[in-house]
């Protein structure tokens, strides 16, 4: 027993760590660059700001640094271009690199670029200002761009606003010779040769991957791309409506769905069976999101009557937080029965059905016979013998019922308007806040593993035949 | 091999005659048959199939045929022709809607509208009991409108259309790769893949090679190809690439297998692994995956949402096939064709896949009505949908915005409860007809 539960606990790491991989991959393919929200080039000084602005934010928010452990990649990537922090531009030498596959040339064309924009500021404003404005709009693009016509153009424009101020010569012919000969020498020299040798860099464990998860597990979910509050605790103030919501469902799916199967599987074949087999049917097939709708639609609003107006209307209540206890405890509550009622349904019947079905199984085994044979009565024989024997499939339900209350709590939250994890993920959905969508996912994965966990673990002590090796 | 098929023929037909005359199949069948329930839902669906099928002859604001001019056009057949380029439409045609051609014959179809047709003279949700402003019955909007004045009966004929798309692609998908890692891991087991050392490890270098010359060493290929619009075509060759080299690997294995130190065979543990990826598989939270990852994708469409169901709902047929695998692989015909020399593949293939089939039939049903409730879930809360794509659910989620208009809360839910429960009591019905306890 106790070898079991400390082998199935091992399990669960390899799965979550598979788990972050996924999640983590994923986030890096979010589009967008959350760390730039600052464009300014007009001076030296704005310019480093926001470099400085992109930093912290890029900091805050874990973006900096390698990726992963290791990479797999070609002999033309240096290992050092994690450094370039933009990410833009660091895409944008990639593909560079890519093409062309000789990164010495690359990083020289990329010093020329920042040498001129550098030398830029350092001319007094009274020459050229046109043109130099000009220049400096060419030049930031130039990091950017990656395809040979559109470099060659922007190039051949800051020669042509060069050769026509012929006051800037003093100051710039050194840059621009620069800017033009290393671009040239990305091409003449390409080497895309290199492109096919295949090298594994190692980056150690200061990786963006190994700072995520390890702050994952002490709790740290990183920084919300919107608020800039910490995803923990704007996940802290939803997660006790979904959790509160979810146990009430649990308890109600289950309250009900022991005694409405035993008792059906008692009249097997009677009228109350068949109708609450069909209704069951029916409730488990019935998707939760409309019937939320309609009950919104027809149970909220006096728009059908007033006899339809039941129930106060979407949301949790406007009481403020200063009010008795026992009055906003009864607000509450009149606003949760319907999303609990909604969530719980679909597992109710579920469990329900499968009760019947391991109740009907335990009826026809011998020791019932037996237990009938000796006259007990049939109270006893049900609920003493048969019971206990059929609620090992219920047990293992927990498994499947926990996640679903968990996505069930999504679209409810949606209709009813209730602060709770899923109205968060799909309003950061929207607002495209990763770190907070991620963290609810790695977040959903381990409440439904240890759901499993939980199923597994009372299944093997309610079961002692049950063992891990067997499965 | 001529005499291998031969023999193959006889026991096939001994196996038959052993079934009292009466093939596996037809039993079944008679058996689902039996349960009115199971058979009457199947008709139903059948109808709902035909109706995804015909959807642009049933709502279409365009004519079935009419007469223009003294000309005769089929213009919905003709749509089809213009979908695929072979033919174009006239000028008039697009130049003036449907309804203001002057006709001098025309039959429209049953529902005059398209599911983007906007009906200007009944926008802000028009009840199906309201004031209608209309023509004639002919053109009665006979489940109301939406906010725009679409006609909502013509949304659902095209959501079915969507429906059954998700619920089938995608099961069809899943079932692909359960038959597929099921099989492996049902009929090797733990003990029965052996594999000599200089293959397995030929293997594991030629997949990361692979990966490293089909896909990192071409993304400059790709992004060019991306911006020129054959990105398929570069795909496919990398996949070829990564066959390739593979195959080299194998080979080359082929060569090394001549020195015995190398030829030294290992088990690999399929049932070990891929019994670990199914339970990976299933702790991830499908739905909150499903969010995850239709955020990152800039241009959301039905297929994105299909191929992620597919890829997480494989893991209950997989453990069917499993299952099924190991029960039927130590009966006595799949000893037959292994003393009679058969390969691994073709015992698979032709002998145990065939006969562990039939509850995966279950499986595939409960799963196309959960990828239908799925969709209609996400299409709800508005994620992951072409814009001009029109679903149960998306329609069902206009109700939310106006609680006056019930037509928008009853009709679209229904449609998806009804396609739902269907699936679900043909699932019922064929785990009841293959159960051998209830003959």
């Amino acid at each position: 027993m106790f070898k079991y539960t400390v082998k199935r606990i091992l399990y669960f790491f390899p799965t979550l760590i598979a788990i972050s991989f996924l999640a983590f991959g994923l986030s890096k393919c979010t589009p967008g660059d959350p760390a730039n929200n600052c464009e300014d080039s007009s001076s030296l000084a704005a310019m480093n700001n926001c470099d400085i602005e992109y930093q912290r934010r890029a900091q805050l928010f874990g973006l900096t640094g390698p990726s992963f452990y290791f990479e797999l990649t070609s002999k033309a990537y240096p290992d050092t271009l994690h450094k370039i922090i933009q990410k833009d531009k660091r895409e944008n030498w990639e593909t560079l690199i890519s093409h062309y596959g000789n990164w010495e040339q690359i990083s020289d064309y990329k010093n020329a670029i920042q040498a001129t924009q550098l030398k830029l500021f350092e001319i007094p404003d009274s020459i050229g200002k046109e043109s130099i404005k000009k220049i400096k709009k060419e030049l930031n693009f130039l990091p950017i761009l990656s395809k040979d016509k559109v470099i060659t153009s922007r190039i051949n424009k800051i020669l042509k606003t060069y050769n026509n101020t012929p006051t800037l010569k003093k100051y710039l012919s050194k840059e621009i010779s620069g800017l033009e000969n290393s671009y040239k020498n990305i091409k003449a020299e390409a080497t895309p040769s290199q492109l096919y040798i295949p090298t594994i860099h190692w980056y150690g464990f200061g990786n963006q991957y190994h700072n995520w998860i390890t702050n994952f597990i002490v709790g740290d979910f990183g920084t919300s791309y919107k608020t800039l509050r910490p995803v923990a605790s704007e996940i802290k103030d939803a997660i006790f409506w979904t959790f509160l919501m979810m146990i009430l469902s649990i308890f109600v799916a289950y309250l009900t769905a022991i005694p409405l199967g035993v008792f059906s599987a008692k009249n097997r074949g009677l009228r109350f069976d068949k109708i609450t087999t069909l209704t069951l049917f029916m409730l488990y097939s019935l998707p939760s999101f409309w019937i939320a709708t309609m009950l919104v639609v027809f149970f909220t609003t006096p728009e059908y009557g007033s006899w339809t107006d039941l129930f106060p209307s979407i949301g949790l209540g406007d009481l403020p937080s200063d009010a008795p206890f026992w009055s906003r405890f009864w607000e509450t509550a009149s606003h949760l029965i319907l999303p609990v009622l909604c969530i719980s349904y679909n597992s109710l019947a579920f469990i329900s059905r499968q009760m019947r079905g391991g109740m009907i199984n335990v009826i026809q085994q011998d020791y019932i016979r037996t237990a009938r044979a000796k006259g007990l009565d049939e109270n006893q024989v049900i609920w003493k013998h048969a019971f206990r024997n059929s609620l090992f499939p219920i047990i293992t339900l927990f498994a499947n019922v926990f996640p679903a209350a968990l996505a069930g709590s999504v679209v409810i939250e949606v209709i009813f308007n209730i602060p709770g994890m899923g109205k968060l993920t799909l309003a950061s959905i929207f607002e495209q806040n990763y770190p907070v969508v991620f963290a609810i996912l790695m977040l959903a994965a381990v409440m439904t593993m240890v759901g499993m966990l939980v199923a597994d673990i009372l299944y093997s002590v309610a079961d002692p035949r049950v063992s891990f090796d067997k499965k | 091999m001529i005499f291998g098929k031969n023999k193959e023929g006889k026991v096939l037909e001994i196996l038959g005659e052993q079934e009292q005359g009466q093939s596996y199949w037809a039993r079944v069948k008679r058996r689902f048959q039996k349960n009115k329930l199971a058979k009457w839902s199947l008709r139903l669906l059948i109808g709902i199939f035909l109706i995804a099928l015909f959807s642009d002859f049933i709502a279409n604001e365009k004519p079935l045929y009419c007469k223009i001019e003294g000309k005769t056009y089929f213009p919905i057949l003709k749509q089809y022709a213009v979908d695929v380029g072979l033919s174009k439409w006239d000028t008039k045609f697009y130049q003036t809607p449907w309804q203001d051609h002057d006709y001098e014959n025309v039959i429209m179809p049953p529902i005059p509208y398209s599911h983007f047709t906007q009906d200007k003279k009944n926008v802000q949700f028009v009840s199906p009991f309201g004031n209608q402003n209309v023509p004639s019955n002919r053109y009665w909007h006979w489940l109301g409108t939406d906010q725009f004045g679409r006609d909502v009966l013509a949304g659902m004929i095209r959501g079915t259309r969507v429906a059954m798309l998700i619920g089938v692609l995608s099961m069809f998908i899943a079932t692909l790769i359960g038959l597929f890692l099921g099989s492996l891991a049902g009929f090797f087991g733990d003990t029965r893949f052996r594999i000599s050392r200089v293959r397995l490890l030929l293997n594991l270098i030629g997949i990361v090679l692979g990966y490293f010359y089909a896909f990192s060493a071409r993304s400059y290929t790709f992004s060019v190809a991306n911006e020129k619009g054959n990105f398929g075509i570069e795909l496919f060759k990398s996949v070829l690439i990564f066959f390739g080299i593979i195959l080299l690997c194998n080979l080359l294995s082929k060569a090394f297998e001549r020195i015995t130190f190398f030829a030294k065979t290992t088990t690999l543990p399929f049932d070990l692994i891929i019994m670990r990826l199914i339970e990976i598989v299933n702790a991830i939270p499908g739905l909150f995956l499903l969010l995850a990852a239709v955020t990152i994708l800039e241009k959301p469409s039905i297929i994105s949402v299909m191929v992620i169901i597919g890829f997480l709902r494989w893991t209950s047929i997989a453990r069917f096939i499993r299952a099924e695998l190991l029960r039927v692989r130590s009966l006595e015909f799949i000893e037959a064709a292994e003393a009679m020399g058969f390969s691994d593949w073709r015992i698979i293939i032709r002998h145990a896949i065939p006969n562990a089939i039939a509850p995966v039939l279950i499986t595939i049903a409960f799963g196309v009505a959960s990828a239908i409730l799925i969709e209609a879930f996400l299409s709800f809360l508005g994620i992951g949908l072409d814009n001009d794509e029109i679903t149960w659910g998306l329609l069902l989620s206009f109700a939310r915005n106006s609680t006056t208009s019930w037509w928008l809360a009853i009709f679209p839910g229904l449609a998806i409860f009804v396609t739902v429960t269907l699936f679900n009591l043909i699932g019922d019905g064929l785990t009841e007809a293959l159960d051998s306890k209830s003959q």
